[in-house]
């Protein structure tokens, strides 16, 4: 169905993709898979026709594409779920959906717009999404979804999905299993772009493993184990196994009684110090509320709230900061990084003092904290002066976290760090906060993979409809037992 | 197809809605602040519904009122024209000095072609060329300004009674016509910009260009249409201008700049792109309007009518702020 031959890519003076080869039988779902920076999602938007390539071809059904355009694409049956998810902000949800590939000339009317995405959203099982919605003000998960179903609004005969799993919870990846299912059975070619290889097990038939933009292996369903494909990816054998963290010390470093905020019902949480307590729950639960309320981005107060034994009123990120937290928001390219600035700027925000020396001088002073940070996370980079926005996702996310290393913490609130970043970087990550906790740092971990919460968390304490559905440590801490709370089934302890 | 609602839930569901849009488009404060200042401007100054009161006060806004809209354009493909006055002023002097030789129409048309070619220029230049709206459009802004002074290089031309009445006499009795002007445009290029796919796209090309383009549209289409729309508009504002004022004038466009890019604010635009309203816009021009002649009629001292007038503005942009915070407050302590 889809072919392609020897695509080429390059930015600049680095190659994104060298001569790839990647084929996509009718009814089928191939599988990319690389780290991050391995060429994927360049060969993605080459297929989708979102950037043309500097030599190589691609033919749909034996005809071939022109490059570089999307509505070619889409007239030839390709539509595609961007990673870095490309729905207009402003619009509302209904037009998301009807105005693709509309002419310039032409009505729009608002009212068959809605129509046509209840009937959409009906068609695909996602009545929660209200059409009127304005998608700027969607949670992330939501978002991911709507992208999916605006690709499969047109006559789709090749799907590309970029990573477009990486904000599911696992209900919402069973609906997209779903979906890709219809499509196969309908004789349909499916190109699934992940870094969740469990998801692979399950759905891949076929697949290709991507390194430094070229391909260096190919596998198919059945034949292959992580490990194998861990070592393709990485060019080196790889250990995968979570990390566990040591024992939690004895001394409390946070904790709320009846905290209360917009989304959130009467929470009570202790953390002790070097505990990792991961947070767990579907999306739009209460999880980012109760991230951003503990860090004072949110407007909360709690009848008893105690960071690091001193008693607090009312937090906002300045005093957070001060009386010892971090925090990793959910989305590290708008709230976590200025991304046309450098990578030790970046690292060192938190640590401006407003009457303080900056860029080259304060560079200087810090330079051996910076360099410190960089070597312990292994961060890709050509120095601390290079645009953090030039990094790939999983070393961007690096630093974000690395702020907060090696500055006397108390406790850290993570959300998501690991979403969309490849297994390498995601292994780093782990060993980081392990050994972040270690040191004695209380750790708040909200995932949305549940492997993770289960083998690298003391305890976990699953959220619903903004309340605590359950708490689990020990035994009862297992993938079902979290998935169970989350959708409101409380596991009886056995 | 079909959403079973009752004919009558559908209204209603319709107006909510219409409101929910407004609200998030920052209309709501912009068209409360003009209405409770027209109510002012009534109790100290009854005499504002006579003929001759309205005609005055409508022609003072409308010219204001047609280029805050054509800014909002830009301002809605996330950029800024500094190049209206000039533009302005350029269509106005060709406006009146056309008009001896061919007639109104002719001249009319005559300027709208010039307003909409300099749009369309700048328009080139930002979509196509990539050059940054402001740096752009403050460079064609001098070469418009000469060209206008090339035309007609102190206040002149010829404007007939015909022409005065049909943009700043009255319609009907008590019905201005530069009121009629406005609101037609208005409507114009409220169906343009939520009715057709080339008005949803210039609010997407200003929200997201690249995931505009990842969806198979050109944004740079939809920036080169804001500019030549936005082009006839000021032509217009122009040509009201020159009618009301019986006069061109090659740099009576000039302060219509600021004021525009202020009523745009006040309107509740985003001045990053991809939001903002048509009746926003209208009511934050006739907001800026109005202040000057309320003050006057409310007996305050000149001087201080710049006070008063620029914390009457600030009070305007600062209030959903302040509700912002009150809400914020609220929300936490429920």
């Amino acid at each position: 169905m889809l072919a392609a031959r020897a695509l080429s890519k390059r930015y600049g003076p680095i190659v994104a993709v060298e001569e790839v080869d990647l084929t996509c039988l009718g009814g089928e779902v191939h599988a990319l898979v690389g780290e991050n920076g391995a060429g994927k999602s360049t060969v993605a938007k080459i297929l989708a026709g979102a950037v043309r390539a500097d030599a190589g071809e691609v033919t749909v059904g034996g005809v071939a594409l022109p490059g570089g355009d999307v509505r070619a694409a889409h007239r030839a049956g390709v539509y595609c779920a961007f990673q870095e998810l490309a729905l207009v902000p402003d619009w509302t949800v209904a037009e998301n959906l009807a105005l693709v590939d509309r002419p310039l000339r032409g009505r729009f009317s608002r009212a068959r717009a809605i129509a046509g995405a209840v009937d959409t959203l009906a068609r695909l099982e996602l009545d929660h999404l209200d059409p009127r919605a304005v998608v700027g003000d969607l949670p992330l998960a939501d978002r991911q979804q709507l992208e999916i179903a605006r690709a499969l609004t047109g006559d789709v005969r090749v799907l590309l999905l970029d990573e477009a799993s990486s904000a599911l919870t696992p209900p919402g990846v069973r609906w997209l299993f779903a979906r890709i299912r219809e499509l196969t059975a309908r004789g349909a070619a499916v190109v699934y772009v992940s870094h969740r290889l469990g998801e692979l097990a399950e759905i891949a038939d076929r697949g290709t493993v991507l390194r430094d933009g070229r391909v260096v292996d190919h596998f198919t369903r059945g034949s292959w184990t992580e490990d194998e494909l861990i070592t393709a990816m990485a060019g080196q054998p790889a250990e995968r196994a979570h990390p566990r963290p040591a024992p939690a010390r004895t001394e409390t470093v946070l904790e709320v009684e009846g905290l209360t905020a917009p989304g959130l019902d009467d929470i009570a949480l202790r953390l002790r110090a070097g505990e990792v307590l991961g947070v767990g729950g579907l999306q739009g639960h209460g999880q980012a509320e109760l991230l951003r309320a503990l860090y004072g981005a949110l407007p909360a107060h709690a009848r008893r709230w105690e960071v690091a034994g001193r008693r607090v009123r009312r937090m906002t990120p300045v005093q957070a900061v001060r009386a010892g937290l971090g925090f990793v928001p959910e989305d590290r390219k708008r709230q976590g990084l200025a991304l046309t600035h450098s990578v030790g700027e970046n690292l060192l925000t938190p640590w401006l003092r407003a009457a303080g020396p900056g860029g080259t001088p304060l560079l200087r002073r810090e330079r051996a904290w910076v360099d410190r940070v960089l070597a312990a996370l292994a961060v890709k980079t050509t120095g601390p002066r290079q645009p953090v926005g030039a990094l790939s996702g999983g070393n961007q996310q690096k630093v974000v976290f690395g702020r907060w290393l090696d500055r006397d913490r108390r406790a850290v609130l993570l959300h998501d760090p690991t979403r969309g970043i490849d297994v390498r970087a995601k292994h780093e990550l782990y060993e980081a906060i392990v050994r972040l906790a270690g040191e004695g740092v209380g750790v708040i971990w909200f995932s949305t993979e549940v492997e993770e919460l289960v083998h690298t968390c003391h305890r976990v304490v699953v959220l619903y409809r903004g309340a605590i559905a359950d708490e689990l440590a020990g035994e009862r801490l297992t993938a079902d037992a979290v998935v169970g709370a989350a959708v409101g089934r409380t596991a009886v302890a056995s | 197809m079909s959403v079973a609602v009752p004919a009558r839930g559908r209204g209603l569901a319709r107006l909510t809605d219409g409101f929910a849009g407004l609200r998030r488009q920052g209309a709501i404060t912009p068209l409360a602040a003009f209405a409770v200042m027209l109510a002012v401007y009534t109790a100290i100054n009854p005499d504002l519904f006579t003929r001759i009161q309205l005609q005055t006060l409508a022609n003072l806004i409308a010219p204001l009122a047609l280029v805050a809209l054509a800014e909002l354009l830009i301002v809605l493909v996330g950029g800024i024209d500094i190049s209206v006055g000039a533009v302005m002023s350029l269509a106005g002097v060709i406006f009146a000095t056309q008009m001896e030789d061919h007639g109104a129409g002719v001249a009319a048309a005559e300027a709208l072609a010039a307003a909409v070619a300099c749009g369309l220029l700048n328009g080139a230049l930002v979509a196509y060329g990539r050059l940054p709206t402001i740096a752009t459009t403050l460079a064609s802004a001098f070469i418009f300004g000469a060209l206008a002074n090339e035309v007609l290089d102190r206040p002149g031309g010829n404007v007939p009674v015909e022409v005065t009445n049909a943009t700043s006499g009255e319609l009907v009795p008590y019905v201005p016509a530069a009121l009629v002007w406005v609101l037609g445009a208005g409507v114009v290029l409220w169906l343009i910009l939520n009715r057709t796919v080339v008005g949803r796209q210039i609010y997407g090309a200003g929200s997201s260009a690249s995931a505009l383009r990842a969806s198979g549209h050109d944004p740079r289409r939809a920036q080169l249409a804001a500019f030549a729309i936005g082009g006839a508009l000021t032509a217009l504002a122009a040509i009201l201008l020159v009618g009301s004022t019986a006069t061109g004038d090659p740099k009576a466009g000039d302060p219509y700049l600021l004021n525009a890019i202020a009523a745009v604010a006040l309107g509740g635009a985003a001045f990053t792109g991809g939001s903002g309203s048509v009746s926003g816009t209208i009511a934050g021009a006739a907001v800026l309007g109005t202040i000057g002649s309320l003050l006057f009629f409310a007996g305050i001292e000149s001087y201080w009518q710049y006070v008063i007038g620029s914390l009457i503005i600030v009070g305007v942009v600062g209030l959903p702020a302040l509700t912002r915070i009150v809400r914020g407050r609220r929300g936490a302590v429920r």
